[in-house]
């Protein structure tokens, strides 16, 4: 049982005091890296949904920098205080409202006393981002994002005192004194002071600064009054002396500036500072902000993935480029010399300071591509090799990532075309499919070039051989336009020949052969077109070799045409399911054959080519399908339908699931085990075979977060881990649990059944060959020129034997 | 490159195999992550830098230690929480004892002194429960991996203790100097000794059942086997023979079922696998070799560097004989690793890879342009390319058919539409379609010598005149006619000579000789029937073939006016068209007036109109 593949970048990460690790939000779960090897050294595992906040606690004397406390915040609605040398849950605070951002001001205001004082005294002071859930949301205009005051040294929090309510919940920005937090709200950004006394009633008093864009990201300067904002043109504001007035410490009030609004250089309206400037070097949007320990620097960076140092005081500027994706975050350590900066390609780049290189990168599976209508459901963007449990993921940045399942590491990345490292740029090419041969040796790619203005658009196929002692591919064909200006839908490999089809939507598929079959020394191998077929013009959409490799299916829409490979001769055609299909497969070595197809109506049906019709079928949505080589059992990832889901009765069952990966056995209807998953949309499964002979699943979801786990196995309780829940397992195994799911599913598949026999006549039989090339209506019609000479010459040519 | 010998180089890979953690003995430990094939980490002043102060960081200090025994270990789990740490136990020649963090980069524990006089050895059971180590003070030291804490020390041999190791399941442990000792780890007592060895023992392994000790000292060129459960003293019962001094040693397999693997490294870099179901078996093997290709010239001045394999490890055992191992070869600069199946009996050359090697820029460039030319070789397929397929345009299948008919009319569409290989010599036939379908007799090849000495005085390719034809006929004895139009029905059917110069004759034998044909009536019912449906097919076909040259001169003409010039070919060509387009006309003529004729053999009276039509 093996998990991976989270998101590193959902939340700011966090370094601990003594800059040697990491603590990086992973899902549920805190995962502690080591800054030094970039290797996890261990894991915080307690929260049962989404960790958000992450606050290392502040080390105030060098003495105090082995402490290695944090708090974490979750969606789950709980607080929890952790040791993670240990790592130990030391406290669990039960909210009970999901919380979006926390932050704990008198850890940072004032360090000397905190652990003793607070914690005895009872008052350590939160202020928290929630969501409202109490207020029904029914598309009303309530406003469920709260910014709330929790006392952390109680174990269960009551309310708390609302401070503001917004929309949506809002992530909370601190200052690094302690001293003001705020968020930020459209195109104003609402600050607070934190009470000193630390009182329970003191109120906090609050200013707002006023903007015309919207405000995508701010900071607070470590020790003067100053704030850095970022908006969406790319903007960078800097206030300085914020709050003078409203904000000025309540005893000592200090009678400064009482009049000097006029002569504040920049500053809108009414707002309460001394001067606004403004710097413009990003052309697109600024997220990431943050000045440096000492004050004298701001970092900024966004959309284009430059990280850029601004001189505080000149604005004077230098530059990190090439990160190769939008910044998200950026993160310094209390060691001077190292900085951490998160991307968006869930990537965790560790940087060497005053010089800005990148040391070390923590990575994790990078997001999946958007895909054009066109392809939705079709693509297939992961492909796995069975024997060493890699994964080739498709990414946004037109590459084929590499990815070992089996130890959660990255391992290469290969380009699959040429592209300017200005992450920020359109998209325009957009890698839609990857598959990879049964032994891993050949990786096929395509690719659509999108058109622009409906002109230039490219569809290209690639063939990538792979180098086994770099691990990575390099391209050995390109065919440019295989399928003319069609798009390809799928492609799949021959088990065990260097064969591949591939087919469009332009209503024909190419058989692709590798012309180095032969002499295996040579090693610049080329792929031709072996063989084109068609069927009656219609587009096809899915493909899939049989287990021996004899037979090659081939869906046109809501037929399914098997051919023979080799000689490219149409054996059969099976019957038509009611809707297109967009997946086939065939059950492992057996004579089923598994089609999925999804709008408008799902139907999961299952063939027998032997006897040329339907076995059996459901309605079910499914998103992939995979087979054992060695066995007829196959698995499907389900897709669990909304009415299923919102059913009382169910829902227990559920919990929020959205799919369901079936296992089946050859022609049994009634599946083996049903484990519920959650993003089931857009996500892949795979049985992966390694060399230990034990037959393991891999699912891959929506979001590229993964399990490997063997479904044979009796461990229940592990299984439910694949939802990520760590709850009580979901199992059902046999009638109860299959009835409860599917209890009304028989009928309709029997009604379905007699349907498809009444209507089985699925075979044509054969005709002359002449009859065969002049039909125009299934076959392209060869040209003339070509045609011609054989033809008239087998007409009226003697014998040659009887000419003498 | 400094010239490295292999013996001096520490290697260990860790227990699942994604790692190999290799020393050079300048004091650096490279970590090596086997499935990307890149440096993870490199540890350097870990030992030297005890105190971790981030702001006073002291100049790396690594040349001072030596290190001079290595081994990856992976503690259990304590709790379910907390992820397996994987310890990297390393031993120096000043008698320390360290113990290395690889995940966090950090130092777990040490202990200083150990050994005085240099540590030798350390080694730790399959679970990883505790650690042995063994030092030039003839001592051995349990030591707890967790904590790094002594649990027991004693005195094992009155010499350097150098080399030792613990059985799999940690109740044996085998210490080495020269001669061998085995100790029961529970209380240390001692079980035997195992005297043979001229020096010091460099390898000790342990097979995996435990009943076996390999063992190899230095300079020797072999490995003995040692049963551990025999008697108190014994020699060796096995001795296993290299070409040079093995300096690692590995084994798989039990004695009794799966049979016994051995897998040993030596001092030149090649790796020897033997296998035996027993132990006898094993004696008599031959082992199998694994090296590195060396032919490549441009490596040889470089002795120092030459790519070595340096690290080995059995996996698995895929079948008997034939066993799974994780090899890291190359330089030690840039190893690769790779996963192969090791086949008893068949030895293996492994591509040396030249990442990593600096080279003198002559070579250098040589040898990139090379690469380059064989690497970035990428076969490109335009749109036209795309659609040339090897097949024809796919077919239906007639599966009532039996399998070779299929096969044999794939095979003739092949050969006819095929688009690529239009200068194929074989041609399709219609006749040979026909004759398979039965709508052509079988053989008549006796008939048509006869039918050939028959019209022997005629010279059908030579144009006659209607009238001296006609003459020519006329002359003819109506049953000689009669053979006659037999003959050349025949002919006609078997397309042993054009209907153009057939034709003209049938149709004169039939209008002069018709009494007697009508008379033969009952017999020749044959032939005129075979008559009409000939020029029945004929006349079908007529309207196509009229259409296709058509189109044909008009597709010829295009040519012609695209290639300006004509050349000889084309102009052939031309004749040809011409020449059945003659044909066609023949046809179409004689086939009206053969109808005409045909319909007339019964009533007798359109014989002056034919001849009319035929004077005209």
């Amino acid at each position: 049982m093996i998990r991976g593949g989270r998101s590193y970048v959902t939340s700011p990460p966090s370094f601990s005091n003594d800059a040697k690790r990491l603590l990086v939000c992973t899902g549920n779960t805190v995962s502690v890296f080591s800054a030094a090897t970039g290797l996890q050294i261990t894991s915080l595992e307690g929260h049962t949904a989404p960790v958000t906040t992450l606050i290392v606690v502040p080390a105030s004397s060098p003495a105090q920098k082995i402490l290695c406390y944090c708090w974490t915040a979750s969606l789950d609605g709980t607080i929890r205080h952790w040791d993670f040398s240990g790592p130990e849950l030391l406290k669990t605070i039960d909210a009970q409202l999901p919380i979006y951002s926390m932050v704990i001001p008198s850890l940072l205001s004032e360090p000397q006393q905190i652990d003793k004082r607070c914690e005895l005294s009872g008052k350590l002071v939160a202020f928290v981002s929630v969501e409202d859930i109490s207020v029904v949301n029914e598309g009303s205009k309530e406003l469920r994002g709260h910014i709330r005051r929790f006392n952390l040294a109680k174990p269960r929090v009551p309310r708390g005192d609302t401070l503001k309510e917004t929309a949506e919940p809002e992530s909370i920005v601190i200052s690094p004194s302690g001293e003001f937090f705020g968020i930020r709200h459209k195109c104003k950004i609402h600050i607070w002071d934190v009470p000193s006394g630390g009182s329970r009633h003191a109120v906090s008093r609050k200013m707002t600064l006023h903007h015309t864009k919207v405000i995508n990201a701010f900071a607070f300067h470590p020790t003067e009054r100053v704030i850095a904002a970022g908006d969406v043109t790319g903007r960078v504001l800097i206030w300085r002396g914020f709050g003078n007035r409203k904000l000025a410490l309540g005893n000592q009030k200090k009678k400064v500036r009482a009049t000097v609004d006029l002569d504040n250089a920049g500053v809108r309206g009414e707002d309460d500072t001394e001067s606004c400037t403004t710097w413009h070097w990003h052309s697109a949007e600024v997220n990431v902000l943050n000045f440096s320990s000492d004050g004298a620097y701001l970092y900024s960076g966004g959309r284009e993935g430059v990280l850029v140092v601004w001189q505080l005081d000149t604005g004077k500027k230098k530059f990190l480029p090439r990160i190769g994706s939008p910044l998200l975050y950026f993160m310094w350590s209390p060691d001077p010399t190292l900085s951490s900066v998160v991307c968006a390609d869930n990537q965790i780049h560790l940087l060497k300071m005053p010089s800005m290189e990148i040391l070390r990168t923590i990575s994790g599976i990078k997001a999946p591509p958007s895909l054009p209508r066109m392809y939705e459901g079709l693509a297939s963007t992961v492909a796995f090799d069975r024997s060493s449990g890699i994964a080739a993921l498709c990414t946004e940045n037109y590459c084929v990532q590499l990815y070992n399942l089996l130890n959660d590491r990255g391992i290469s990345e290969i380009q699959v075309c040429e592209r300017n490292h200005q992450p920020g740029d359109e998209i325009t090419v957009v890698v839609t499919a990857v598959a990879l041969s049964l032994d891993g040796s050949v990786m096929s790619t395509t690719e659509v070039k999108l058109p622009e203005d409906g002109i230039g658009g490219l569809v290209s196929l690639k063939f990538w051989a792979c180098e086994p002692d770099s691990k990575t591919f390099t391209l050995s064909t390109i065919v440019y336009e295989p399928h003319r200006d069609a798009g390809v839908s799928a492609i799949a490999f021959h088990p065990t020949r260097s064969m591949a089809v591939s087919t469009s939507f332009g209503g024909d598929f190419k058989i692709w052969v590798c012309n180095s079959d032969k002499n295996q020394t040579d090693k610049d191998s080329s792929w031709i077109c072996h063989a084109v077929g068609s069927y009656k013009k219609k587009p096809m959409t899915a493909a899939a070799f049989s287990g021996d490799g004899t037979v090659l299916a081939v869906a046109a829409e809501t037929v399914i045409t098997l051919w023979n490979p080799d000689k490219n001769i149409l054996l059969s055609v099976l019957g038509a399911t009611l809707t297109p299909i967009t997946k086939l497969c065939f059950a492992g070595k057996s004579e089923f054959l598994v089609a999925a197809s999804h709008f408008p109506r799902p139907e999961l049906s299952v063939w027998n080519t032997s006897k040329l019709s339907i076995s059996w079928s459901y309605g079910l949505r499914v998103e992939a399908v995979t087979s054992a080589v060695d066995s007829s059992a196959f698995a499907v990832l389900a897709v669990i339908p909304k009415s299923f889901k919102t059913d009382k009765s169910k829902e227990n069952i559920f919990r929020g699931r959205d799919g369901a990966i079936l296992l089946f056995n050859g022609s049994d209807p009634k599946p083996v085990s049903i484990w519920t998953v959650i993003k089931a949309k857009g996500g892949s499964i795979s049985f992966l075979e390694g060399d230990k002979s034990q037959l393991r699943l891999a699912y891959v979801n929506g979001s590229r977060e993964y399990v490997v786990f063997d479904p044979n196995s009796d461990e229940s309780h592990e299984r439910s881990a694949v939802d990520y829940d760590g709850l009580a397992g979901l199992e059902e195994t046999g009638d109860a649990g299959y009835t409860s799911l599917y209890g009304q599913l028989p009928d309709y598949d029997k009604k379905r059944m007699e349907d498809v026999d009444s209507l089985a006549t699925p075979f044509i039989s054969s005709e002359r060959p002449w009859e065969t090339i002049f039909s125009g209506s299934t076959l392209n019609f060869p040209p003339l020129q070509k045609l011609c000479a054989e033809f008239f010459e087998s007409l009226m040519e003697k014998r040659t034997a009887v000419v003498e | 490159m400094n010239l490295v010998n292999i013996k001096d180089v520490l290697t260990s890979f860790s227990p699942a195999l994604d790692y190999l953690a290799l020393s050079t003995g300048d004091g650096r430990i490279k970590i090596w992550d086997t499935v990307k094939g890149q440096v993870q980490t490199e540890f350097a002043d870990i030992a030297s830098t005890e105190e971790t102060n981030i702001y006073t960081k002291v100049g790396k200090g690594h040349l001072s230690v030596d290190y001079t025994c290595m081994k990856w270990l992976s503690l259990e789990k304590k709790k379910k929480r907390k992820l397996g740490t994987s310890v990297l136990v390393l031993g120096t020649g000043g008698g320390d004892v360290l113990a290395l963090d690889v995940a966090s980069g950090q130092l777990k524990w040490r202990i200083s002194d150990c050994h005085p006089g240099g540590v030798n050895a350390v080694s730790s059971s399959a679970n990883a429960s505790c650690i042995y180590s063994g030092g030039a003070d003839g001592m051995v030291c349990q030591i707890d991996p967790h904590s790094g804490n002594l649990i027991r020390k004693f005195k094992a041999s009155t010499k350097t203790v150098s080399s030792l190791c613990v059985s799999p399941d940690g109740k044996i442990l085998v210490t080495a100097s020269a001669q061998l000792k085995t100790f029961n780890c529970s209380d240390l007592k001692k079980i035997q000794k195992f005297t043979g060895h001229p020096g010091g023992v460099r390898c000790v392994a342990f097979t995996e059942d435990g009943k076996y000790v390999l063992s190899s000292a230095v300079g020797e060129r072999y490995i003995a086997l040692w049963k551990t459960d025999g008697a108190n003293k014994q020699s060796a019962s096995c001795v296993l023979a290299l070409e040079h001094p093995p300096v690692f040693v590995d084994s798989w397999g039990e004695t009794n079922e799966k049979g016994l693997y051995v897998l040993a490294i030596s001092e030149v870099g090649v790796c020897y696998f033997w296998y035996g179901s027993n132990v006898e078996e094993l004696c008599n093997a031959t082992p199998t070799k694994v090296a590195l290709a060396t032919a490549d010239s441009s490596l040889k001045p470089h002795k120092g560097s030459l790519p070595l394999i340096f690290a080995a490890k059995l996996q698995g055992i895929l079948k008997p004989g034939s066993a799974h191992a994780f090899i890291a070869s190359g330089l030690l600069v840039k190893p690769s690793f790779q996963k192969m199946v090791l086949q008893f009996g068949t030895d293996l050359v492994l591509n040396a890879s030249k990442d990593g090697i600096l080279l003198p820029i002559t070579q250098s460039v040589s040898k990139s342009s090379k690469g380059k030319g064989v690497q970035n070789k990428v076969t490109t397929l335009d749109r036209a390319h795309a659609e040339d397929a090897l097949l024809p345009i796919a077919r239906v299948a007639d599966l009532h058919e039996k399998k070779s008919v299929q096969l044999h009319s794939s095979d003739k569409d092949t050969d006819m539409v095929d688009q690529s290989q239009a200068d194929h010599l074989e041609t399709f036939c219609m006749e040979d379609k026909l004759r398979s379908l039965g709508i052509l007799g079988g053989t008549d090849e006796q008939k048509k010598i006869s039918y050939a000495s028959i019209i022997d005085g005629m010279d059908l390719e030579a144009y006659l005149p209607p009238k001296k034809l006609k003459s020519a006929v006329s002359s003819m004895e109506p049953s000689s006619a009669f053979k006659t139009l037999e003959a050349l029905v025949a002919m006609w059917q078997t397309r042993a000579c054009g209907g153009r110069h057939l034709l003209p004759w049938i149709y004169s034998i039939m209008v002069n000789h018709s009494h007697y044909i009508m008379s033969q009536e009952p017999k020749n019912q044959q032939l005129l029937n075979t008559l009409v449906k000939i020029t029945k097919s004929r006349g079908t076909a007529l309207q196509q073939l009229l259409q296709l040259s058509g189109r044909l001169q008009l597709v010829t003409a295009q040519i012609n006016k695209a290639a300006g010039n004509q050349t000889q070919t084309t102009a052939h060509d031309d004749q040809e068209i011409d020449e059945s387009e003659d044909e066609e006309d023949d046809v179409e003529e004689h086939f009206y007036g053969e109808n005409d004729n045909e319909s007339d053999l019964s009533s007798d009276d359109g014989k002056d109109k034919d001849d009319s039509l035929m004077d005209m």
